[in-house]
């Protein structure tokens, strides 16, 4: 037997009334993409919906001094059509082109994708390699949590009873990319992907860098092991299998229903490695000097 | 807790005032109320069978919770086809082509289509195959389905154009 309530939430302040009133019952509901399947398959039961679709203040997305503020209830749509954030944040804008399809992604939201914590959440890798902060709000409070504390394991976040989230925000980064590995073009749960922001300075060298990446953990996981080997070297002379040593000790990969352990462990440096080449405008072949042999070696085979 | 809700919205032009349970899904609202050219399908938003317009966007009902949908604006293909130009040239264009065969997933590829023109979409095969990408179809192997939208497309096109 299914038990729902519903309550509708018009405005910032409802949501927080409800939100403290049903505290860990309560379930804020925008796109549904993900709500409406757990509920018919069981998953869900006895929560109290509330309807956060229609809270303006959550919708949106804006560009303030260097910084980009994305509303929480804002459409996955929204952010693929965006110009300023094609140009400002291109990581983010890679992922919502391949976020499932062009149907969903008109109902789907940024929140909800980061809320429900998936492993595979296509927004986490790019908003964490931009080293996004989330804004809570919480009745009579608020705090900022970065993204990389958020994710606690699969379907579990930092979030605590009576919080919402209500804006992701992070400072633009045009030198930022995606790479997603999926077993087909739409509605794919990634086997794999990569996200990175770099910054260079004058002579080529990587100054700073983030990196991020998707279903090779319980959660989506900064690559602090990776980064801290690309640290200082030539972005157009990377070694390509330095980095993949590296890279292991940043990933725990599963095997599941899209593919083995190993094939993820053997693919996530290759996907890094697309990543960052294309965060740093170039081609793989250009970024990873060693892939280019070995790509002419299969060529010739 | 449960029992049930009362929900108003517009669907295909016209005021209704609905009951429905607190977690059902606008594709069970629609059909539990007669519009059963909304076709139900896989129920986990992969198929596309069920997509209706909501305040004027595609979208697929099957995932979207009715009770949020209270106040707003819902259109099936009953209520396109007929009344909106570029829905009934579609039609049209998908019977010319012999892009129905069984027919199941006819009503959301047609609106998925529209959805994609109705944002200056190209007649390009790529970009409609990409467009057409979460609607499955298992008997036509969508050849006909992206010769349809083409023809409807580059028609577009040359009126804009011409």
């Amino acid at each position: 037997m299914k038990d729902f309530a519903y309550h509708k939430a018009p405005d910032l302040k409802s949501v927080q009334q409800l939100l403290t009133e049903f505290a860990e019952h309560a379930l804020p509901v925008a796109g549904g993409s993900n709500v409406m399947v757990d509920i018919r398959n069981g998953r869900l039961n006895d929560r109290e919906l509330i309807g956060i679709s229609d809270i303006a203040e959550l919708q949106g997305l804006r560009f303030s001094r260097g910084k980009i503020i994305i509303g929480a209830a804002t459409k996955i749509s929204e952010i693929a059509v965006s110009q300023l954030l094609a140009a400002k944040a291109p990581a983010l804008w890679m992922a919502a082109q391949v976020f499932a399809d062009p149907i969903i992604r008109n109902s789907a939201t940024v929140g909800g994708n980061l809320a429900y914590a998936s492993p595979a959440a296509d927004l986490a890798p790019p908003l964490l390699a931009l080293n996004a902060d989330l804004l809570l709000l919480k009745k009579g409070g608020k705090r900022k949590l970065p993204l990389a504390d958020f994710f606690l394991g699969v379907n579990h976040t930092a979030l605590e009873p009576g919080e919402l989230i209500a804006s992701v925000e992070f400072a633009a980064n045009a030198r930022s990319a995606f790479y997603k590995l999926g077993l087909r073009n739409a509605m794919a749960i990634s086997i794999a992907t990569a996200a990175a922001a770099v910054k260079r300075v004058r002579d080529g060298s990587i100054s700073e860098i983030r990196l991020a990446m998707g279903s090779v953990a319980p959660r989506p996981v900064r690559c602090l092991h990776a980064e801290q080997f690309l640290l200082g070297k030539q972005a157009l002379h990377i070694d390509p299998e330095a980095l993949a040593q590296a890279l292991v000790w940043d990933i725990s990969p599963i095997d599941d229903i899209r593919a083995s352990a190993v094939y993820r462990r053997a693919m996530a440096p290759v996907l890094m490695q697309r990543a960052i080449a294309r965060a740093c405008g170039g081609c793989a072949d250009e970024v990873f000097a060693g892939k280019k042999s070995a790509d002419e070696g299969r060529a010739g085979a | 807790m449960s029992g049930t809700l009362q929900i108003s919205l517009k669907i295909n032009g016209e005021s209704r005032v609905l009951h429905t349970a607190a977690h059902s899904s606008l594709l069970n609202l629609l059909r539990d109320n007669g519009y059963f050219d909304v076709k139900c399908g896989c129920e986990q938003g992969d198929c596309g069978a069920c997509t209706v317009l909501l305040d004027g966007i595609a979208v697929k009902s099957c995932v979207i919770l009715a009770m949020n949908c209270d106040g707003h604006e819902v259109r099936t293909i009953k209520g396109l086809g007929g009344h909106d130009r570029l829905t009934s040239r579609l039609q049209k264009a998908f019977v010319e082509h012999g892009a129905i065969q069984c027919g199941f997933c006819t009503p959301g590829m047609i609106i998925a289509a529209g959805d994609y023109l109705r944002h200056d979409g190209r007649a390009d095969r790529e970009q409609i195959r990409r467009a057409m990408s979460g609607n499955l179809c298992r008997c036509t192997g969508y050849q006909k389905i992206i010769d349809a939208v083409y023809e409807v497309a580059a028609e577009l096109e040359s009126e804009v154009c011409g």
